[in-house]
């Protein structure tokens, strides 16, 4: 089978590989290259070397949204695995109407970042005024808040369905046998439950590390950096010093954080499938 | 040529002198007919040039982008009107207020980038000179009045502004006369200040604030981080003589703080939710009464007055005065940051198809009178850009804000020039927006540094950054 | 013990219904507040239902749909959308089944290079992407599917070629030894099999390109066509306007359509998820 197939590759194999070169391979390398020039199009650079790397990592602003971006990446992983993981827990129990339960849960999830971001800079600014307080574009610590509040809005009917499945893989033999010798639900809980939930936790972890990491759409609709970068993330950081700065040094220099973003992002991965590994094998 | 040329400017000339004796008896009826049946007939006769000059330009085609959302409509009728002429095609797109650059920047990169863009002065210039094509010899330079108009370095002429604008505070007269006062009771910051406080401190009494909100939303913060904060830094250059700098000082920004907690603590909002408030709730504050104060230009006129809004006799611009140098003779804010670059990387019939369009813009009787006229002044009844241009055939605009800046010059008082196109960047100015948004929320000496330190230590650092620091 | 565990049940309903109320409210307030006039939609008055005064009918919807071009808007995202997710479904499953079944270093380095893409950051390629775009003239909502099949490869294969290793060859195999050429077994057998995932991938790629904002931002022309991310966006700020009315009746007719599939196709839409993260 494997010979016959092969000679088909033209058809299988091709449609798919020249979107990948056209929309993944030429781009990425380009942008590597580009880290290394001054440009304003692709086709005008020149190469100038590691200074746009210099001036990257010197930029304040950048710092900071590297800070923030792993602030809110600890804070939003614990607060949307939390309460997925509790709502799941809630609604795996008998209770009347969890099916609609699950279902309002989960249905801001398909909402985009940008409404998102809207509804909810709406929403919190009402409070935050009404609460007399300044509103986020004045407040960076309030738009942090706001955009954890967002993201387990989002997310936390995501993370409760993975966790619902994984609850529902547990043997219910297990349970009721760490019951009947007697353990506490809390016991049960932590010695059972838990560890059979790992897998489950780990792809968690996982989509919602880089997820916080990823983030743009809901950052720019909420705050846009307000005020004065004070609450970007990295990947709003470096769309700003694209396109949001003029003069002929930003691109490059936008390019090069991209890239230090990119091995960021890649090397957290690289962790997590290690972790995720291990764990699979210990198991 | 010229005697044609001649002729058509007096056509222009009468038909806007018909036009705005139309307007202030206020007869719309006869408005509506006279400006369609002139804009016909000089169509007619500016046919003859535009096609013998399009004829080498049959393959180009014009891409403009503009700067100025106000004036969109406008633009796409001319756009079509000129396509319908000629049979260029000519394609206007706006940029959202606040996104010029980010849109040039984007636009500039792609194979169909704009023929036409503009820039707002020596310090866009700076991001775009290699962009610009020569325009030292073209039919619009030629049509611009003074040098003083253009861009020019080394000789080269870069840009060439096409409107020229004032601002200041736009005033609501009846409701200021409700108040107890006329415009001549105001001729100095401290006048200002008694007036807009005894007007907040009977608000409740009046049923209307002082000042419409300064909202730092980014469709309304261009009015303060920009236009405002171009008065301190006036006044520096007038002092040290000087016209541009790599380090503002910063010396009358107490006057600016002054006349910021002014704007914010008369308002019709209290300064915490200023942040959050857009360009149209200003407006609509001020259409619908509830201040008296509103600061824009004369690109607002259209916005103002009109149909179901003021009419001339009701509203009034005065100057900006921040309690600084002769207030006596301070006239307002005039300036221009829209000067007209041609991409000098377009095709050879591309950059010649903009230059005729250019150059109609501001020689045809119909783009004139859209450019310059107000009420009913476009072809299809709406109302025209009222702009004040600075071109030999242009007929005087309608507008009343650019009116009166002449009236005041005409008087002896000397206008506010623009000087936040040498402000060193957009960041610059975003940062300045950001530390007067903090500091209109929570009024405290901290805050204020922190305004300061946006103004000062920021204009060294971007400028330096700018320029290849 | 039985009797403790019902009423305890019950007061987690009563919680959960609570809580459920709470987590609705968000869109309930935008759907109050586009019934509004304009100036009575400010920070410190969103909490307020329409009053007889500020009520304003259908107004802001009317504008959102006949001035702001929302149909367009809704025609031109769901017209990628679709054209990307059935480009995506067919052409990546081809793909995936020919790396797992023909294994040479190609086809591993393949395998490798889609799963990197996956975790890559759009930031990355965005410029050069929307140059590349602009280059080839894919910068119409025509032809932008060929743009979301390369970035939007990656997941696709790594998710079909997760199934397909749990696959046996066996029926493949028989059905090419019956004389079938590749492309029949794949349409065939293929197909068949891969249907559950290919619902999953299709979820999970409809759920991105529909609300994608960047891609579609720096690539098509915002004067000619807008995604309805885009029009929100172009909501604030554009011509020196921010109109709260109809943006907050944009947000509702977005998320209109959303909630209908979802409550249409809420199974598949869950099973999808589940799906995609345990294999993704």
């Amino acid at each position: 089978m494997k010979k016959a197939l092969k000679k088909y590759w033209p058809i299988f194999l091709l449609p798919t590989f020249a979107a990948f070169i056209i929309g993944f391979i030429i781009p990425f390398i380009q942008g590597v290259y580009l880290a290394f020039c001054q440009f304003t199009t692709v086709r005008d650079a020149t190469f100038i070397g590691l200074s746009n790397f210099s001036r990257a990592i010197s930029d304040t602003t950048f710092h900071h949204a590297l800070w923030y971006n792993i602030a809110f990446v600890i804070v939003s992983t614990l607060a949307i695995n939390l309460g997925g993981l509790a709502v799941a827990m809630i609604l795996t129990r008998a209770i009347r109407g969890r099916n609609a339960y699950r279902t309002v849960f989960f249905m801001p999830n398909l909402i985009g970042g940008i409404v998102l971001g809207y509804i909810w800079q709406i929403l919190l600014n009402c409070v935050l005024s009404l609460l007399e307080k300044p509103l986020l574009a004045l407040d960076a610590t309030a738009g942090f808040w706001g955009l954890v509040i967002l993201m387990c809005w989002q997310q936390i009917g995501y993370m409760m369905v993975i966790y619902i499945a994984g609850l529902q893989s547990i043997p219910d033999a297990l349970v009721e046998a760490s019951e009947i010798d007697g353990a506490t639900p809390l016991q049960t809980f932590f010695k059972v439950k838990l560890p059979m939930l790992m897998p489950s936790i780990t792809i968690c972890l996982f989509l919602t590390i880089t997820n916080g990491f990823k983030l743009f759409d809901q950052n720019m609709a909420l705050t846009a950096g307000q005020p004065a970068h004070q609450s970007e993330l990295l990947a709003y950081n470096i769309y700003y010093t694209f396109y949001g700065r003029s003069g002929p040094q930003w691109r490059g220099i936008g390019q090069a954080k991209a890239v230090i973003f990119c091995i960021i992002v890649v090397a957290i991965s690289l962790i997590q499938l290690g972790v995720t590994r291990k764990k699979e094998v210990q198991q | 040529m010229k005697k044609r040329l001649l002729a058509l400017a007096l056509v222009a000339a009468l038909a806007f002198s018909a036009l705005s004796a139309c307007s202030s008896t206020t007869d719309e009826t006869q408005a509506g007919t006279a400006a369609p049946t002139s804009g016909e007939t000089a169509a007619g006769e500016a046919e003859t040039p535009a096609e013998t000059e399009g004829g080498t330009a049959a393959t180009g085609s014009v891409y403009y982008l503009n700067f100025k959302p106000e004036q969109d409509a406008q633009w796409q009728e001319l756009a079509q009107i000129y396509t319908e002429e000629t049979g260029v095609p000519v394609t206007v797109t706006t940029a959202a207020s606040g996104t010029y650059e980010t849109m040039l920047t984007s636009e500039m990169a792609s194979s169909d980038a704009p023929t036409l863009f503009q820039v707002n002065g020596p310090v866009g210039l700076n991001s775009w000179r290699d962009y610009c094509y020569d325009l030292s010899g073209s039919a619009v330079y030629g049509e611009l009045t003074s040098d003083d108009y253009a861009l020019i370095e080394d000789g080269t002429v870069y840009g060439i502004a096409y409107v020229i604008e004032s601002y200041g505070i736009i005033v609501n007269q009846t409701l200021l006369s409700e108040a107890g006062y006329t415009v001549d009771d105001i001729q100095s910051f401290a006048d200002l200040q008694t007036v807009a406080e005894d007007i907040t401190a009977r608000s409740d009494e009046l049923g209307f604030a002082a000042f419409t909100s300064a909202g730092m939303d980014s469709s309304s913060d261009w009015r303060f981080k920009t236009h405002l904060a171009n008065l301190p830094i006036y006044f520096e250059y007038q002092e040290r003589g000087i016209t541009s700098t790599d380090a503002i000082e910063g010396t009358y920004l107490d006057n600016f703080r002054n006349m910021w907690d002014l704007y914010i603590n008369n308002s019709t909002c209290p300064p915490a939710e200023l942040t959050a408030k857009t360009a149209n709730d200003s407006l609509n504050e001020f259409l619908n009464g509830q201040a008296v104060f509103y600061q824009n230009g004369s690109w607002e006129y259209a916005n103002v007055v009109g149909e179901g809004k003021y009419t001339d006799a009701d509203v009034t611009m005065i100057p900006i005065y921040i309690g600084v140098g002769d207030e006596a003779n301070q006239g307002l804010c005039t300036g221009s940051e829209n000067y007209w670059c041609v991409n000098k990387n377009a095709s050879e019939e591309d950059i010649q198809a903009t230059l005729d369009f250019m150059e109609w813009c501001v020689t045809d009787e119909t783009a004139l009178q859209a450019m310059t006229g107000g009420e009913g002044a476009m072809p299809s009844g709406g109302a025209g850009m009222a702009f004040a241009i600075p071109f030999k055939q242009a007929p005087e605009s309608s507008n009343l804000f650019v009116a009166l800046d002449a009236q005041m010059t005409a008087e002896g008082k000397t206008p506010v020039s623009w000087n936040f196109t040498t402000m060193p960047s957009e960041e610059w100015k975003n940062m300045l927006g950001s530390a007067m948004a903090v500091y209109a929320a929570d009024q405290t000496d901290d805050n204020w540094a922190g305004v300061v330190s946006a103004f000062v230590d920021n204009w060294a650092s971007e400028y330096a950054l700018a320029n290849g620091g | 013990m039985k009797e403790k565990t019902r009423r305890i049940n019950r007061l987690w309903s009563v919680v959960m219904f609570f809580v459920s109320v709470l987590y609705m409210y968000p869109i309930f307030m935008v759907l109050m507040n586009s019934l509004k006039v304009e100036s009575a939609i400010s920070t410190s008055t969103a909490f307020e239902l329409p009053t007889a005064e500020t009520f304003a009918g259908f107004a802001n919807y009317e504008n959102a749909i006949n001035a702001q071009g929302f149909l367009s808007s809704f025609f031109y995202t769901a017209f990628i959308t679709i054209t990307s997710v059935l480009a995506i479904l067919f052409f990546c499953s081809m793909f995936a089944w020919y790396i797992t079944r023909v294994e040479t270093k190609v086809t591993k380095a393949l395998y490798l290079l889609c799963a990197f893409s996956m975790v890559v950051p759009f930031q990355m390629v965005m410029f050069t992407l929307s140059s590349m775009a602009d280059t080839l003239n894919l910068d119409t909502p025509w032809v932008l599917w060929v743009i979301y099949l390369g970035f939007g490869a990656g997941l696709a294969v790594f998710m079909f070629c997760g199934f397909m290793r749990s696959v046996p060859v066996d029926i493949e195999e028989a059905s090419m030894i019956d004389g079938s050429s590749p492309l029949q077994t794949y349409f065939h057998i293929v197909i068949p099999l891969l249907r559950p995932t290919m619902v999953s991938v299709a979820i999970l790629e409809a759920m991105w390109i529909w609300n994608d904002y960047l891609l579609p931002t720096l690539i098509l022309d915002i004067n000619k066509y807008r995604t309805i991310s885009m029009l929100i966006q172009f909501f604030r700020g554009s011509y020196g306007r921010v109109e709260m009315g109809p943006m907050m009746a944009c947000i509702m007719l977005a998320i209109l359509p959303i909630i209908i599939v979802y409550l249409v196709g809420q199974k598949h839409i869950i099973k999808g998820v589940v799906a995609g993260a345990v294999k993704g």
